[in-house]
């Protein structure tokens, strides 16, 4: 995958984000000059003013910080007709600073909430995910 | 001493029919020639007059493309506020500064859609503007992003899910009064919202807007000008725009999570104003979904989180007597939805005494632009007394 992604709405900050999924790993930014973590990615760390982004592999376990369990979906997400309904959510991880990414859960949701432990899942590029690799999550049991 | 305060005010207002989508009898540009008209003809003002035009995200009618239908004398001032639903009232905002500014003396702000031009227009809004990060998960930018704030709200603050019925509500009992509404005939009771299906928990069809084909316009002018025109003046008492700087484009990473984007701006708008929550006698809350709606008021203190539930009742938000009626018109839920800015005229309507929930004696009214929005805004107009 290249610098230059097909989705065009962010900022173009996190390929490496994409090229790590791509190759079994996650990674989250961090700024290399004060160490903090960065999520969304940007350019420029906007506390120290450094440009130097690192991307640390961060274990894939957090928190189910919120979520929603999709009954219908726009033209933006044909391609996730089939799967309705699905949950997608926010995950917030300690272990990068709080950072919040956003997924889909993948299993069993029973007794789905807030604040449950969640573990990530790579699944590959696939159409339902625009191409993209991905982290779906699951709840820990 | 604020240089705005009171110092601009909307002396006209216009709109064409709410259209169901994609059956507008006429093209965008003439929904939007239409609008501006009327608001002319409501001020007293020629078309030819105005030489400022401001709309905000995705308006595609340019004053460019307009002044030949108006007959534009000279154009002194065009801009548009960046974002969508946030960007209105702060589109209302930069036509004061302008006029404040001398740079423009009759300043016209607007919005028109219309389906059979372009594809939809929320496909047009969003496609742009939804980061990878969510669209590869299935995220929409503005319809699944709602839902979880909604359920944050309700699972981890405790905020009851009957105040999210309470503003689908309120703006159905609106519509039940105005003819021109889209809800108007078509009365929500408990039962219809709970049967209605669920779209993404815990928003159902009830509490969600849709988008209809239609264009509405507001003119602004000095407020020495304002007191030679026929309508009574709907003075601008202050109008704030902006993010805290834990906010801006931060794919949910914003704090405090449940606020949407509002706290700085309320503060700045009471201090501008010289009022507070307790004032005010009617807002337009911008529902696009009713759960951004209910931290809209929490965020500019009418409520806190812990007494939301006491507060958010349909009792509560409805005109003559409610304490704090909301979406008079019917809102964007029952009444239309051009991406609020009907709720502009509205708000005037309401100082006006013209609207069809008025809430007698009205003085103080509240327009609450796009909720969670990346960038959003809100203004509060006053009658001549309140200066």
């Amino acid at each position: 995958m290249t610098e230059t992604l097909p989705i065009r709405g962010g900022i173009g900050a996190d390929g490496p984000f994409w090229q790590a999924l791509a190759a079994g790993e996650f990674r989250i930014a961090r700024c290399g000059g004060c160490a903090a973590w960065l999520w969304p990615a940007h350019f420029r760390c906007g506390y120290c003013g450094s440009w130097d982004i690192d991307w640390p592999q961060v274990e894939p376990v957090g928190t189910l910080f919120t979520w929603t369990r999709n009954h219908a979906v726009g033209e933006l997400l044909a391609e996730r007709r089939g799967d309705l309904p699905y949950v997608t959510l926010l995950v917030e991880l300690p272990q990068a600073g709080g950072a919040r990414v956003a997924g889909v859960l993948h299993g069993d949701d029973t007794g789905l909430a807030i604040s449950m432990t969640v573990r990530g899942v790579i699944r590959p590029a696939e159409p339902r995910a625009k191409g993209y690799p991905t982290m779906a999550w699951e709840i820990v049991r | 001493m604020s240089m705005f305060r009171g110092r601009t005010a909307v002396v006209g207002i216009g709109q064409t029919p709410y259209y169901k989508r994609a059956t507008s009898p006429d093209p965008e540009m003439k929904l939007a020639l239409r609008a501006i008209v009327a608001a002319c003809d409501d001020a007293g003002i020629e078309p030819a007059e105005i030489d400022g035009f401001v709309s905000y995200g995705s308006e595609r009618n340019t004053g460019q493309k307009l002044m030949p239908g108006l007959g534009t004398r000279q154009l002194r001032h065009a801009a548009l506020a960046w974002t969508h639903g946030g960007g209105i009232p702060a589109a209302v905002g930069l036509a004061a500064q302008a006029i404040v500014a001398g740079q423009a003396e009759v300043v016209v702000v607007y919005r028109a859609m219309a389906e059979q031009n372009f594809q939809r227009l929320s496909v047009a809004v969003t496609q742009d503007d939804t980061p990878a990060q969510f669209l590869a998960n299935g995220i929409d930018m503005v319809l699944q992003r709602s839902a979880m704030r909604a359920q944050r709200l309700i699972e981890a603050e405790g905020v009851p899910a009957a105040t999210l019925e309470a503003i689908a509500m309120a703006s159905y009992h609106h519509a039940q009064n105005n003819p021109a509404a889209n809800g108007y005939g078509q009365p929500l009771t408990t039962e219809k919202y709970a049967a209605s299906r669920m779209i993404s928990e815990p928003l159902r069809l009830h509490d969600c807007s849709r988008e209809n084909d239609g264009a509405a316009a507001v003119i602004l002018v000095s407020a020495e000008r304002a007191a030679t025109l026929k309508q009574k003046p709907a003075y601008l008492l202050s109008c704030q725009m902006g993010a805290s700087a834990s906010g801006g484009s931060r794919e949910d990473n914003h704090n405090p999570y449940t606020s949407v984007g509002f706290l700085d701006l309320a503060q700045r708008l009471w201090a501008e104003s010289g009022y507070g929550p307790g004032d005010i006698d009617v807002a337009q809350i911008y529902e696009n979904f009713t759960g951004m709606a209910v931290s809209s008021i929490i965020d500019h203190g009418f409520c806190t989180a812990a007494d939301a539930g006491a507060f958010i009742r349909l009792e509560n938000l409805i005109a003559p007597s409610g304490t704090l009626p909301i979406n008079t018109s019917g809102g964007n839920l029952a009444d239309g939805f051009i991406h609020g800015m009907g709720l502009v005229c509205e708000a005037v309507r309401q100082l006006r005494g013209t609207s069809t929930n008025q809430v007698p004696g009205a003085r103080l009214s509240l327009m609450a632009g796009g909720p969670g929005d990346s960038v959003t805004s809100t203004a509060l107009f006053g009658t001549g007394d309140t200066l």
